[in-house]
């Protein structure tokens, strides 16, 4: 389990961490979302030990990090970077011996991680000579290829192929499900939405919010329903008792929200009552109408604006329940 | 950091070994160290042939006097010990084509004597002394004395010499190792810094600093970086070292007794300071910039240094006087200027320990510097980061 514990970090008069805390639980795929300027990179920097916090802890398994912890972490930094002259395979085993390992097992994973990103081009080839693509999976090989227990990687997916998210992807819910700990950025929320066991939403160097999405919504958030009725008439859903219509949704289809304490089921009946319910499917908000409420929430009113800051519970893996936030058709 | 010392030193040798084998594998590098063995392989065998040539004389006399003068010149030469063999040419024709040719150094032609472009002193002085005695017979006869007896007279031995210094002839040869090692350690310093320079560079600008900082504390980096390149500098010096003595001593241009090695072991000694010195300076310079084209600008204080200490070498070292003396002690100068002033008997061993004492002191100072400027300005991207930034940067961390 990795923790960091009120990191603060100015550089000179500019606040860029303020207390800034997120637990990733063993196990578990972390997507750090926030607006360029946020400080995801410098979170992740301070975490790598690559920049020093000015106040602050970073734990892992309970215990302060120190270098030999963080030799078994791997780190893709924003920037990329391998040497362009250095031939692939010399270059991940180099990596590798240095994160520890020996220079066997080093050939060994080097080789396993080129074959396994399929990596085209010989291991005796020039990063240079290389293509844009081909240097990517290289560069995430070299993050890979100690067999890290936690992954920390910045914007992995940006500039990447569909081929490539989905080889990214892959390669960390392979490594989540081995029990690593992965933590990326990433401006892509609904690939963040999709991949990740629980999210931070950082904002101005603090953590407006972290835990699964399913938690960021939060449980007293009322409940929003998009319902679709043919042959209906205008306005049935006005009148319902404990539902409050929010508007039209799109052709033939309201969303509606349900007050604490009205049943889906009483909505569902009042629908067919209506017409013929042709969609029923819960409307949670996404993760970029979260992020976007706490980034307009952040200029309006800061302490009205934000939304509950929800904290996985301690023993339980969050994201259990990975299919909260979708929507799912029904009928037609 | 009670487990943190082998974890450090572990991490250096991994730098220093792929410093190392990356450089080494270079075809860049292997071209340099090619062309430089050719170059001293050269600089060794050309003069060696040429001073073979030099030794030896092939003169051929014309005129009305051209059998005394050769058999005078001949025995002249036996007194002088200088090796002169006497040929024959028909005509003034023949003569100047083979002076030409370089199959003759010198031909008397009736009371002068013609050369290609130069009179040997040696030579000169035979064939003077040849045509003064065949002349001064000839008068002698003219007025009826007999030149057998005044000959036999004036058959003087020349006086032997005694050479007080044991060393003397070898100390042209060790000035010019001096000279030799100056330059090729001018040279290896100088290609051997810019290689630290521009690997760290090539680091910040590449990125993979931050990825290796994740892993390798910066000192880790720039203690391998440094010792892994050096190595190789170090090889090839010794490389360089022995395939020149031992091709001089081949050519016997130079006898290989202790007094020709010491100059060779104090440069290599002194590469060694020097290159630490050099390349701690290089490398906290270098990591202010984050792209090669700025790398010129921030280093170009240190390799005036160094080209300051070669001249200094060259021009000061050789002949001693106060700033030579003076600057002797002064690292990063004393690095150059030892080898050169040892070699010409300008300091005595003891000197060369004080230096190198001091040079030591120097660079303890020097290495926490450079590598305090190192760890604040590695991370730091974009623009040139000012001494006192990083300098700064390194005490909060």
């Amino acid at each position: 389990m990795l923790e960091l514990a009120g990191l603060d970090k100015r550089f000179g008069a500019k606040v860029v961490l303020d207390n800034l805390s997120l637990t990733v639980q063993p196990g578990q795929m972390f997507g750090f979302v926030g607006t360029n300027g946020a400080g995801k990179t410098t979170t992740m920097r301070i975490a790598l030990g690559v920049l020093a916090a000015d106040r602050g802890e970073i734990r892992w398994r309970g215990a302060p990090v120190d270098r030999k912890v963080r030799r078994r972490w791997g780190y893709m930094p924003e920037e990329r970077g391998l040497y362009p002259k250095m031939r692939i395979r010399d270059q991940l085993v180099y990596l590798a011996e240095l994160h520890g390992m020996s220079r066997t097992e080093a050939q060994a994973s080097a080789a396993h991680w080129l074959t396994r990103l399929r990596v085209t081009g010989a291991p005796g080839d020039r990063l240079e000579t290389l293509s844009l693509g081909n240097q990517q999976r290289v560069q995430l090989a070299a993050a890979l290829v100690h067999e890290p227990e936690l992954l920390v990687l910045d914007e992995p997916f940006s500039g990447l192929d569909p081929v490539g998210v989905d080889v990214m992807a892959g390669v960390l819910r392979e490594r989540t499900a081995a029990g690593a700990s992965v933590v990326f950025s990433s401006h892509q929320l609904e690939l963040v939405e999709s991949l990740c066991d629980a999210v931070g939403i950082i904002n101005g160097g603090r953590m407006h919010a972290s835990g699964t999405v399913a938690e960021l919504r939060g449980d007293d958030r009322a409940v929003r329903y998009r319902v679709r009725v043919a042959g209906a008439p205008a306005g049935w859903a006005d009148a319902l008792p404990g539902v409050r219509v929010l508007g039209p949704a799109e052709e033939d289809a309201v969303l509606v929200e349900l007050l604490p304490g009205t049943s889906e089921q009483a909505l569902l009946d009042a629908g067919r009552a209506a017409g013929r319910v042709l969609a029923f499917a819960p409307a949670a908000p996404s993760l970029a109408e979260l992020f976007r409420e706490v980034v307009n929430g952040e200029g309006t009113d800061a302490e009205a604006g934000e939304p509950p800051v929800a904290k996985p519970r301690a023993g339980e893996p969050a994201g259990s329940d990975p299919a909260a936030g979708r929507e799912s058709e029904v009928g037609a | 950091m009670s487990t943190g010392g082998s974890t450090f030193w572990s991490a250096v040798r991994l730098v220093a070994r792929r410093e190392f084998t990356e450089r080494i594998r270079d075809r860049g590098f292997q071209i340099s160290v090619g062309v430089m063995l050719v170059i001293l392989l050269a600089s060794v065998a050309i003069p060696a042939a040429l001073g073979g040539g030099s030794d030896k004389y092939d003169v051929a006399f014309l005129g009305p006097q051209q059998t005394q003068l050769a058999q005078t010149a001949e025995r002249q030469a036996a007194l002088l010990d200088v090796d002169v063999r006497v040929g024959t040419v028909a005509d003034r024709a023949a003569a100047e084509k083979a002076l030409a040719d370089g199959g003759l150094d010198a031909v008397v032609d009736n009371g002068r004597i013609l050369v290609d472009t130069k009179l040997s002193d040696p030579l000169a002085a035979v064939l003077q002394s040849a045509w003064a005695t065949v002349e001064r017979d000839l008068r002698l006869s003219a007025r009826g004395i007999d030149p057998g007896a005044v000959n036999e007279a004036s058959a003087i031995r020349p006086m032997p010499k005694t050479t007080l210094d044991p060393d003397a002839d070898q100390r042209d040869t060790r000035k010019g190792i001096a000279f030799v090692g100056t330059l090729v350690l001018y040279g290896m310093l100088m290609v051997f810094c810019m290689w630290v320079a521009s690997g760290v560079v090539e680091e910040k600008s590449s990125r993979i600093v931050e990825i290796l900082l994740a892993t390798v504390p910066a000192r880790a980096l720039l203690t391998g970086k440094v010792l892994g390149i050096g190595l190789l500098g170090l090889l090839q010096m010794l490389v360089t070292a022995v395939v020149g003595l031992a091709a001089a001593s081949a050519l016997g241009s130079v006898e290989l007794t202790g007094a020709m090695i010491y100059p060779v072991a104090l440069v290599l000694l002194w590469f060694v300071v020097g290159y630490a010195l050099y390349a701690c300076m290089f490398a906290a310079a270098a990591a202010r910039v984050s792209r090669q084209e700025d790398l010129q600008n921030v280093i170009t204080p240190m390799t005036s240094l160094l080209i300051g200490s070669f001249l200094a070498a060259v021009f000061l070292g050789q002949k001693g006087g106060t700033i030579a003396h003076v600057l002797a002690y002064v690292p990063p100068f004393s690095a150059m200027l030892q080898p050169a002033m040892t070699a010409a008997d300008e300091v005595s061993v003891v000197e060369n320990l004080v230096a190198f004492a001091l040079a030591l002191l120097a660079l303890v100072g020097l290495v926490r510097l450079a590598a305090r400027m190192y760890e604040g300005a590695v991370l730091r991207m974009g623009g040139k980061v000012g001494f006192k930034e990083a300098l700064g940067a390194a005490r909060k961390r």
